[in-house]
C-alpha cells in the first residue's frame, strides 16, 4: 500500500525579511528536503520548488517558488509539504522505505490476519514493526524486522507474510507473580 | 584491579537460565526478560530476547556489537513516532 505522497516537511513560518520561510525537515538526512521538490502542499492545491539558502536552529531557511514577501511567507506558516513518492530513489532488495511499510496488512503463514503496520522503529537493535488491529488485540505488538519473522513483503498487493515467533503476539503486562526484579 | 573489573559483568540469574534453555532446544522464541539491568554477554548473540519497557516486551535481537551493554538500553521507555518521510528499514 505505497503511499502516493509522503510528508518531508513543514513549513514553521517566515525567516528574514525576504520572503523566506522557515523550513522543518523530516527526512533522515535533512538537506534531502530539497532534492525532492516540487513539494506540494496537503491539499496539493500549490506547488513548491524548494532552495535552502542556510542552516539556522531547529531547521533550514529556504526560498520558495512563487513566495516572494514575508506576508507571503508567514501566510504559510504551519503548511506540512508533501513529495510524490516516485521522488524518493529506489532501494536495493530488502531496503523499504518506512512509508512503504506503513499501512500494509500483515498475515501469518496460516493466512490469518494479524492486523496493519502502524509503525517502524529502531531503537538500535534493528527493526521492528509495529502492528495493530487482528491478533493484536490489545494496543500493538511488535516483530523484529528480519527475513526469518517477515519472509515476504509484497508492496504490490499491500501485504506482508509474517512468521511471529512464540510468544511474540501476546501483549500487556505480565501476569502476577511472575514480574523478576530489575 | 578495579572492583567492577573483578566483580565481572552482572547477569540476572533467570536471564541465563532461560538463555541457555532457549539455546539448548534450538527453537527460534523470543525470551521475554524483564531484567533492563542485565549485561549482554557473547552467548546471546544470535538471541531474540523480549526486554520489558514498562509496558510491552521490545524485541532486541543480539549482535556482537552490543556485548556489554544492559538490554535497557535497546528497549526505550518512551516512544516517539514522528513522520516516515524518507525513513529507510532494512530487513536483516
Amino acid at each position: 500500500m505505497s503511499a502516493a505522497r509522503v510528508c518531508v516537511g513543514a513549513i514553521a513560518g517566515a525567516f528574514g525579511v525576504r520572503g523566506e520561510v522557515r523550513l522543518k525537515s523530516f527526512c533522515a538526512e535533512p538537506a534531502a528536503i530539497a532534492g525532492y521538490g516540487p513539494l506540494s502542499t496537503e491539499d496539493g492545491a500549490r506547488r513548491f520548488e524548494v532552495t535552502i539558502t542556510r542552516q539556522i536552529p531547529q531547521g533550514f531557511a529556504a526560498r520558495l517558488s512563487g513566495v516572494g514577501t514575508r506576508e507571503e511567507a508567514e501566510a504559510l506558516r504551519g503548511q506540512r509539504l508533501y513529495a510524490d513518492r516516485d521522488r524518493l530513489p529506489p532501494l536495493p532488495e530488502d531496503e523499504f522505505y518506512h512509508a512503504d511499510l506503513i499501512g500494509l496488512e500483515v498475515i501469518d503463514t496460516g493466512g490469518r490476519p494479524l492486523g496493519r503496520v502502524i509503525a517502524v522503529h529502531d531503537h538500535g537493535a534493528g527493526d521492528i514493526l509495529e502492528i495493530a488491529g487482528g491478533a493484536a488485540r490489545r494496543g500493538s505488538v511488535l516483530l523484529p524486522f528480519t527475513r526469518e519473522v517477515v519472509p515476504t513483503v509484497d508492496l504490490a498487493r499491500g501485504r506482508i507474510v509474517a512468521d511471529p515467533p512464540p510468544g511474540s503476539l501476546d501483549t500487556g503486562p505480565p501476569p502476577p507473580g511472575s514480574r523478576r526484579a530489575g | 584491579m578495579s572492583r567492577s573489573v573483578w566483580k565481572g559483568p552482572f547477569v540476572d540469574a533467570y536471564v541465563l537460565r532461560k538463555a541457555e534453555k532457549a539455546r539448548e532446544g534450538g527453537r527460534n522464541e523470543v525470551i521475554k526478560i524483564w531484567s533492563r539491568r542485565s549485561t549482554i554477554l557473547p552467548q546471546f548473540v544470535g538471541l531474540t530476547f523480549g526486554v520489558y519497557n514498562g509496558q510491552k516486551h521490545i524485541p532486541v535481537l543480539v549482535t556482537e556489537e552490543m556485548i556489554g551493554q544492559k538490554f535497557g538500553e535497546y528497549s526505550p521507555t518512551r516512544t516517539y513516532y514522528g513522520h516516515a518521510a524518507d525513513k529507510k528499514a532494512k530487513r536483516k
